[in-house]
């Protein structure tokens, strides 16, 4: 991470970075930009770590089967907004969310919506690969095992065809027995990609899925993404511009905890509206 | 990569050489002070286990023997009569094995020197006249005897030794020989008798076998007479009828005068009970020998003359004692069956220091037996004579023996621990006067006859029981309590348990054991139903509680914070404590008909002991739960966080995460933690000491006590003497607590690295 620390306050109200003007504060409440087809709705979404504020206001639409990039500097709270899909928030003590988040129309924040009923149609691939210490079939089962599945043939089918999915089946299919630990960082992240698709989520989230990947795992992981959009609508977030220009239809541009600018991948790395956002797609600072 | 640092802080050339001098020097140092402090503490715990280990090696030590002298006597002890004239009747040796006496035909007790050259020191004869001596009898080895004439008179004397300190330091032993009165038992020669003089009015009883082949019972009752003055009463019964003409080979009563036993040619053992001395009753007529044919040659005590030694003319020696074995009332029966000897049995002398016995045959040959462990310790191969005269040494440290031809053998006899073996320490023996083979710890009793019983079994047993059940009490609560701390709680409410946790394992064990022991203990039996009732009722109320929470709706609950709803089930236990204590008195009528300690016992044969397993249990949870605790709650909290949010993001609640993801990840450290809190509840020993009867029973009820290898060391250090038996046997029970422990210890290492191999996290 380049600026991992947590911003400070004063530096918040005053963010001149690299001499660059700070992004001209959007007329609140902006109105999200409208995308074909949407899937998840974001609206005033403002997120506090105690008393820090680590989302301002967020608005924005996320469309369906698509990929959608989050981009922006570290810290500026690409994360925090993609772990508010599946509500992963509330595991952190603290933390306190004003808004809405709805997919499909339904507000996830509601106090009747089942939490985990929620996180299995939001699929979640991390940072950092976290296999399970068990078994790569039973990596792969694990969702399906705690949805009370327990039909070996049943069984059997989801771990080969997501495993098929996550193409891993060919460097695996020999040794479903083995650890997931044996394997290799990018076998182990498209593992996890293989988990959580498992569960046939709606929404798979990807935190930069290749941040600790060589440039081979992470090709793969690419073309995987590619792949797996015709049946999932994936938000991916990336420190890697041209990732987020390879993979990804539509495109944020995140700078201390607001959206700068939201739109077509095309638009924001050809032709942003915002000098800000260009500045930062072409590196002038990060 | 420092060097940049150091570079960047600008210090110069030399001082930097000199700093990185400087480091390698302590890194050095470091090492070796490291290195030196673990070698050192490898090594004190195996000089430990060193000298504890030299300690008991005597315990395995086989019994060594050496011939110390070997002596041509036929002129001393002849000298005053025609050779071939004097019958030797046996020999007998002082404690310090310095001499032995003879006692012959003439009535002479003659004490010689015990050395190559046996030098004459003194000659007593009985001062009872007669014509000569026909037989005799040794009531009790080395010191007490009886002879009897061919008149039919029976004389009975003592042998007593006495140290002296004359001039100086030299040890002078002093003996001496005190005749008793002279009893007219028979009208004829007496072949074989039996005398002992009743313990508590000094009375005495012979039983005489006669030229005649007469078996007559004698004894002399006080009584009292009209005006007070004592008479004298002798009664005589002839007991011949009973042996329906079979031919006497033994006669022996033991020494409380109350039990006659007479064996037969014929291969018979008798038993009469002289309870009433003036009228013996047959108790059992027994087959002692394999077959009628073979005749029981010799028939003797061993210490306590609670156990007969019986020999045959096939060689074959066992030990029989009464036994309520197989029935009801209380029977002689052969118990020990020993490797025979090659020839007939001829002679046995009891050893008076445990259950040992030497036995010789008609060769010559002497067997040293052990009836305890019913084995056969040593071999003395014989001249092919029989012998004259046979003497186990008072201190059970020497075998002198006399043969036909005179010729005198001493042996110096290196058995310190006859009574311990393999199987004496961790079998079932039959022990003397018990109903069957059985593990028994009892390493003292009141007198010196005693049988001392060191069966380490109910020991082990004990210790195992005691850990057992209070791993079973505790692993639940521990690790239950450390999945709930680290899992499901906030950080902050962690911060607070968890040294709270903690200090109770800082507790004394002997406050604890004593607490247990005295306040617990009684308490418990007080509320023992709602003890009972009370983890039910506790576990239903909190269900019950955790429902209602849950039917809260959430704009209530939903304000706290998580985990903030168990503070409210502190209130919830404690109503479910009052309720059950309330309830002990109802239900223990309503269930257990008023009174539960009757209930159990006539419902399951079950006794309650007030200090019990469960009191144990409680008090031993005190020490065991926090050390499981902490150790499985660091393991838990060291899963990485990306784990259990990888389980949640794929949908599992907390708990199936907790269980399916953290539980397996942290395995390895719990189940150290698990093994770390055996071997403390192994060790533990002032909880199992004071909260426990110390009894060492061997039984798995909850509801009674044990003895452990750690309290049953505590117990008896202080009685044991300074390289006893039971000061070694305790040496090696602390060998085996140590292995017990060191076995447990590398038993959880080993389990858990395989277990850590198995779910090694992929972080470098
Ligand atoms: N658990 C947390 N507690 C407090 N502050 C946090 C926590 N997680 C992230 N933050 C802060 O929130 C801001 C956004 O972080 P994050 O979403 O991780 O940024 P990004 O993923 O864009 O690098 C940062 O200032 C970070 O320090
Ligand atoms: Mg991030």
């Amino acid at each position: 991470m380049l600026s991992g620390e947590p911003m400070e306050r004063q530096e918040f109200r005053a963010p001149e970075i690299n001499g660059v003007a700070p992004a001209p504060k959007a007329k609140k409440p902006e109105k999200a930009k409208p995308v074909p087809d949407p899937l998840v709705k974001v609206e005033d979404l403002s997120l506090f770590y105690g008393t820090k504020q680590a989302l301002q206001d967020i608005n924005m639409n996320i469309p369906r089967r698509q990929v959608t990039a989050f981009i922006g500097p570290s810290g500026c709270g690409k994360s925090t907004l993609l772990r508010c899909f599946n509500r992963l928030n509330d595991l952190i003590d603290d933390c306190r969310i004003e808004g809405e988040i709805s997919i499909n129309g339904k507000s996830i924040f509601n106090s009747d919506v089942d939490i985990t009923d929620l996180r299995k149609r939001v699929g979640m691939v991390f940072q950092k690969s976290n296999p399970f210490p068990k078994s790569i079939y039973e990596n792969v089962a694990y969702g399906a095992r705690i949805a009370g599945i327990k039909k070996k043939s049943v069984l059997d089918d989801i771990v080969e065809k997501n495993l098929k999915r996550a193409a891993l089946w060919d460097e695996v299919n020999d040794r479903l027995n083995d650890s997931a630990m044996g394997l290799s960082g990018g076998q182990q992240q498209r593992l996890c990609i293989a988990r959580a698709i498992a569960v046939e989520p709606d929404v798979l989230l990807m935190d930069e899925p290749c941040s600790a990947l060589d440039p081979i795992a992470t090709a793969k992981i690419e073309d995987l993404v590619t792949e797996l959009k015709n049946k999932f609508t994936i938000v991916i977030v990336t420190h890697n511009m041209q990732q987020a220009a390879r993979v990804s239809d539509y495109t944020a541009f995140m700078y201390i905890g607001d959206i700068v600018e939201f739109d077509t991948t095309e638009k924001i790395f050809l032709n942003p509206a915002k000098k800000h956002t260009e500045d930062y797609v072409s590196g002038k600072f990060g | 990569m420092s060097s940049d640092q150091t570079d960047e802080l600008g210090i110069e050339e030399g001082s930097k050489q000199k700093q990185i001098r400087r480091r390698k020097l302590y890194d050095r140092l470091a090492r070796h002070v490291v290195f030196v402090g673990g070698a050192g503490i490898i090594f004190c715990i195996i000089a430990i286990l060193f000298f504890i280990g030299i300690e008991t090696i005597p315990l395995w030590k086989s019994p060594g023997k050496k011939l110390e002298s070997v002596s041509e006597m036929e002129d001393r002890l002849a000298s005053g009569a025609p050779s071939g004239q004097v019958r030797i009747f046996d020999i007998g040796v002082d404690e310090y094995r310095e001499q032995f006496f003879t006692v012959d035909s003439l009535g002479s007790v003659r004490f010689f020197t015990l050395e190559e050259e046996p030098k004459l020191l003194k000659t007593h004869t009985v001062s009872h006249k007669t014509t000569g001596y026909a037989s005799f009898y040794s009531a009790r080895t080395n010191t007490s005897y009886a002879i009897a004439d061919r008149e039919g008179y029976v004389v009975p004397f003592e042998v007593s030794f006495r140290v002296e300190f004359r001039e100086g330091t030299e040890r002078t032993i002093v003996s001496r020989v005190t005749e008793g009165d002279a009893l007219r038992v028979a009208e004829e020669p007496i072949e074989m008798f039996a005398y002992q003089s009743s313990p508590e009015t000094g009375a005495p009883v012979v039983v005489a076998y006669t030229a005649s082949k007469r078996l007559l019972a004698y004894a002399e009752v006080e009584e009292e007479g009209f005006l007070g003055e004592s008479e004298t009463e002798v009664f005589t019964t002839d007991l011949t009828g009973e042996l329906g003409g079979a031919v006497v080979t033994g006669v022996q009563v033991d020494s409380e005068a109350e039990n006659l036993y007479v064996s037969t040619a014929n291969g018979k053992l008798y038993h009469w009970s002289l309870s009433d001395p003036s009228s013996p009753e047959l108790k059992s007529m027994l087959a002692a020998t394999a077959d009628p044919g073979v005749a029981v040659t010799r028939i003797g005590f061993l210490l306590g003359h609670r156990s007969l030694i019986v020999g045959d003319a096939a060689g074959n020696v066992s030990v029989w004692f009464e036994t309520t074995s197989g029935g009801e009332e209380s029977r002689l029966a052969k118990i020990h069956v020993f490797p025979p000897l090659p020839a007939a049995v001829d002679r046995f002398s009891a050893s008076q220091r445990g259950r040992g016995f030497l036995a010789s045959d008609t060769s010559g040959n002497i067997s040293l037996y052990q009836a305890t462990s019913a084995a056969k310790q040593l071999d003395f191969p014989g001249r092919g004579k029989p012998y004259a005269g046979l003497s186990f040494s008072p201190k059970a440290n020497g075998v002198v023996a006399v043969d036909s031809d005179m010729m005198l053998s001493s042996y110096y006899l290196d058995n310190p621990h006859p009574e311990t073996n393999f199987r004496t320490l961790f079998g079932k023996i039959w022990y003397e006067g018990y109903d069957r083979p059985r593990y028994v710890w009892q390493s003292t009793g009141g007198t010196d006859e005693f049988e001392p019983k060191f069966s380490l079994t109910p020991l082990a047993y004990g210790t195992l029981k005691g850990a057992i059940y209070t791993m079973i009490l505790s692993i639940p609560l521990a690790i239950l309590a450390a999945i709930c701390v680290s899992q499901f709680l906030h950080p902050s409410i962690r911060n607070v348990v968890k040294p709270v946790i903690e200090v109770m394992a800082a507790l004394p064990s002997v406050v604890l054991g004593f607490l247990a022991g005295l306040w617990l203990a009684p308490l418990l039996e007080k509320i023992f139903v709602a003890t009972l009732v009370m983890p039910f009722m506790v576990i239903g109320l909190t269900l019950f509680a955790l429902f209602l929470w849950h039917r809260l709706p959430f704009s209530f609950s939903g304000r706290f914070r998580v985990g903030a709803e168990l503070f409210t089930l502190v209130g919830v236990i404690g109503i479910a404590v009052v309720l059950s204590l309330w309830l002990n008195g109802p239900l223990e009528s309503l269930i257990f008909a008023g009174d539960f300690r009757d209930w159990f016992f006539s419902m399951f044969d079950l006794r309650y002991d007030q200090r019990n397993m469960l009191v144990v249990g409680f008090a031993m949870g005190f020490t065991v739960i926090p050390i499981i605790f902490t150790i499985s709650e660091d393991a838990l909290s060291s899963v990485p966080r990306t784990l259990s949010a990888g389980s949640l993001a794929l949908g599992a609640n907390r708990w199936q995460t907790a269980m399916r993801i953290v539980l397996p990840a942290a395995s390895a450290g719990i189940f150290s933690a698990v093994m770390i809190g055996f071997g403390r509840a192994v060790g533990e020993t002032m909880i199992v000491l004071m909260a426990t009867g110390n009894t060492p029973v061997m039984d798995w009820s909850f509801f009674n006590g044990f003895r452990a290898l750690s309290a049953n060391i505590a117990v008896e250090l202080p009685e044991a003497p300074h390289g006893g038996t039971l000061y070694r046997v305790l040496f090696l029970t602390a060998i085996l607590l140590f292995a017990v422990t060191f076995l447990l210890n590398t038993l959880a290492e080993v389990l858990s690295q395989r277990l850590r191999r198995k779910y090694a996290q992929s972080d470098a």
